[in-house]
């Protein structure tokens, strides 16, 4: 779709290109090499790794690392397997929550004009301001009252929280393109406005509601200030606490660390890259578009 | 229900006549169902530790979060903060990283953004690679690159070496004038991706037209970026930099986990700074304190925000 119409007389434009160029190959170094030390020390021994001047490649190779993080019969593969296990469960409840609660208030805030409407909106959005220090002790002795502490029921309401805010402001840009006679039509067949709601722009709305999911989860997957302080049993914790308890008693065992952080971050890495153009579309659609 | 009461074409011309609020709102009592879920969690969790917090900064605390007996001494724990060295330099501190991550990150993902506008080979691949940063956990990134700067097997310094720039292996966190800037550095490797995502999404707005229009015209690269592109991106620009800026002041993970705000506080920003006093010390009136302070700073950050994003709302109503 480029424009290729006019002849490029003009100098400064390849000048301009071969800057993109430039500065695209230095962004890519400064992304990947960090990515690429991890997994080539993920495949080092212990010995290998810490060697001077560094092994740029790894002399002998060894999936020895991850063969001891993914192993059930010995501790730590025990209790990475477990943390694993902890993240997928919490994330996946944050996720399917957050979705459940987002498409309806999205969906009043976009089509709704109810008194307060602008207000409850960006009451909604500031909550995205704060940190999340603030809230560590009052949320504690609140857990503590509903009886949550040590639970990851805990952690599974506080994420949808701090998941929601931008949740519903997507949504709600993807609810303001979709035309509104597609409801009235509806309406005068006979279905009710919730019907309407529910079976003509609900599926109308699953890309933005897939963009709603990802984020969550990734939030959910990564988080960590929370999940350290809800939890202090060993057997619930998440990986991000857990790959820090692990290590701070196992300071010297980089091959293992680096493996350990390259697993917790494959699964939000490739949920990412397969369904991000539902998160750039929502993007689009929703929070740039005016 | 046989009225369309909730569409606002509806409700107008008959609230014309009876401008009662109560009365609108009883007649749009159903909508409110549809936010009912999310208000409910917002004021569990928002509302009430925001009174919790305010309330509590007014009051020295024994350690061990046992608040009954807390003692009410009024505003002392403020005069406390606002007397301390320690405040200012962290302030400083918070100033440095907010502003630098922030103007950093969104230039490098403009440019990103720019660079991959245009098709060609292989850019599906490079923006998957540029965006896995911002997609794996801050936990995960601290110690890649925690490693990457160690003091004595870190690869950063071999290469240095190896290069002859440096004639040994340099400390880049243990030391009080260089760990800001290497963490920032992290900061930024973790959040161009972002400013990239939302300027990639709001290049797709700018009309192909009108880049052509100006191209006919006689627009130099350098103009028709100047005087078509970036006034389109004003709106999606201030967005961006706004949340940019509240993410980076609200930051926590990057700095605790690579040096948990040492050494002698050089890399301790406020958050991290709250976080010590409460759980580290366990002077809850006073990171309550700080917290309110913090409270103020943001809801001043919070007006330009709901500017920014209400410029787009009214746009949004009025086109």
């Amino acid at each position: 779709m480029s424009t290729t119409v006019a002849p490029r007389s003009r100098k400064g434009v390849d000048g301009w290109r071969w800057a993109g160029r430039i500065f695209l190959v230095i962004m890519v170094l400064y992304t990947a090499l960090p990515m690429a030390w991890m997994l080539l020390t993920s495949i080092k021994s212990g010995f290998a790794a810490t060697q001077f001047p560094p092994q740029w490649w790894p002399a002998e190779p060894t999936l020895a690392s991850y063969q001891k993080l993914l192993d059930p019969q010995n501790s730590v593969g025990q209790d990475f397997l477990r943390f694993f296990w902890n993240s997928l469960f919490v994330s996946v409840c944050t996720t399917v929550l957050a979705v459940i609660v987002a498409v309806p208030a999205a969906y009043a805030f976009s089509r709704f004009r109810f008194p307060g409407r602008k207000f409850l909106f960006f009451s909604v959005l500031l909550r995205n301001m704060f940190p999340a220090v603030i809230f560590l002790v009052p949320l504690f002795i609140l857990m503590r009252v509903l009886g949550l502490v040590n639970t990851h029921g805990s952690l599974i309401l506080t994420y949808l929280t701090f998941g929601l805010p931008l949740a519903i402001w997507l949504l709600k840009g993807f609810y303001d393109n979709i035309p509104v006679q597609l409801e009235q039509a509806a309406r005068i067949d006979g279905a009710t406005r919730f019907q309407a709601f529910l079976l003509i722009v609900t599926p109308l709305s699953v890309p933005g509601i897939i963009a709603t999911a990802i984020y969550s989860f990734i939030g959910a997957w990564n988080e960590y200030i929370y999940a350290a302080t809800f939890l202090t049993k060993n057997e619930q914790l998440t990986l991000p606490v857990g790959i820090q308890r692990f290590f701070s008693e196992n300071t010297t065992d980089f091959p293992g660390l680096m493996a350990a952080s390259f697993l917790m971050s494959v699964p939000v890495v490739v949920l990412f890259l397969v369904l991000q153009k539902y998160f750039v579309r929502a993007l689009t659609e929703g929070a740039v578009k005016h | 229900m046989t009225t369309l009461s909730g569409h606002s074409d509806a409700a107008p011309a008959h609230l014309a006549r009876r401008p009662n609020i109560l009365r609108q709102m009883w007649t749009s009592r159903a909508d409110y169902l549809y936010v009912l879920p999310a208000i409910v969690v917002m004021l569990v969790v928002i509302a009430y530790p925001i009174y919790y917090t305010i309330d509590l900064s007014f009051f020295k605390t024994p350690p061990g979060l046992q608040l009954r007996d807390k003692i009410f001494v009024g505003t002392d724990n403020y005069t406390a903060i606002l007397s301390s060295e320690v405040f200012w330099k962290v302030t400083l501190n918070t100033v440095i990283w907010t502003i630098a991550s922030t103007l950093i990150a969104f230039v490098l993902g403009f440019g990103a953004a720019l660079a991959l506008h245009r098709d060609f080979a292989g850019r599906a691949i490079l923006r998957a690679i540029l965006i896995i940063p911002w997609v794996i956990s801050a936990v995960a990134a601290s110690y890649i690159w925690k490693w990457i700067y160690h003091s004595d097997f870190g690869v950063l310094g071999a290469v240095l070496v190896q290069f002859g720039i440096l004639d040994r292996q340099p400390n880049f966190i243990d030391n009080v004038n260089s760990v800001l800037p290497s963490l920032i550095v992290v900061n930024i490797w973790r959040e161009f991706p972002f400013a990239m995502i939302m300027l990639m999404a709001g290049l797709q707005t700018v009309p192909e037209q009108l880049l052509r229009a100006a191209k006919v015209d006689g627009a130099s690269t350098w103009q028709r970026f100047w005087h078509v592109i970036f006034p389109h991106l004003r709106g999606v620009s201030t967005v961006t930099i706004l949340l940019l800026a509240v993410a980076n002041f609200n930051s926590f993970i990057i700095p605790w986990i690579m040096t948990g705000g040492g050494p002698s506080n050089a890399s301790h920003i406020w958050i991290t700074h709250i976080y010590e006093l409460a759980f580290g010390r366990q002077r809850w009136g006073v990171a309550a304190a700080y917290s309110v302070l913090l409270f103020i700073i943001l809801m001043v950050l919070g007006y330009f925000y709901v500017r920014a994003l209400s410029g787009n709302e009214s746009k949004e109503s009025g086109a």
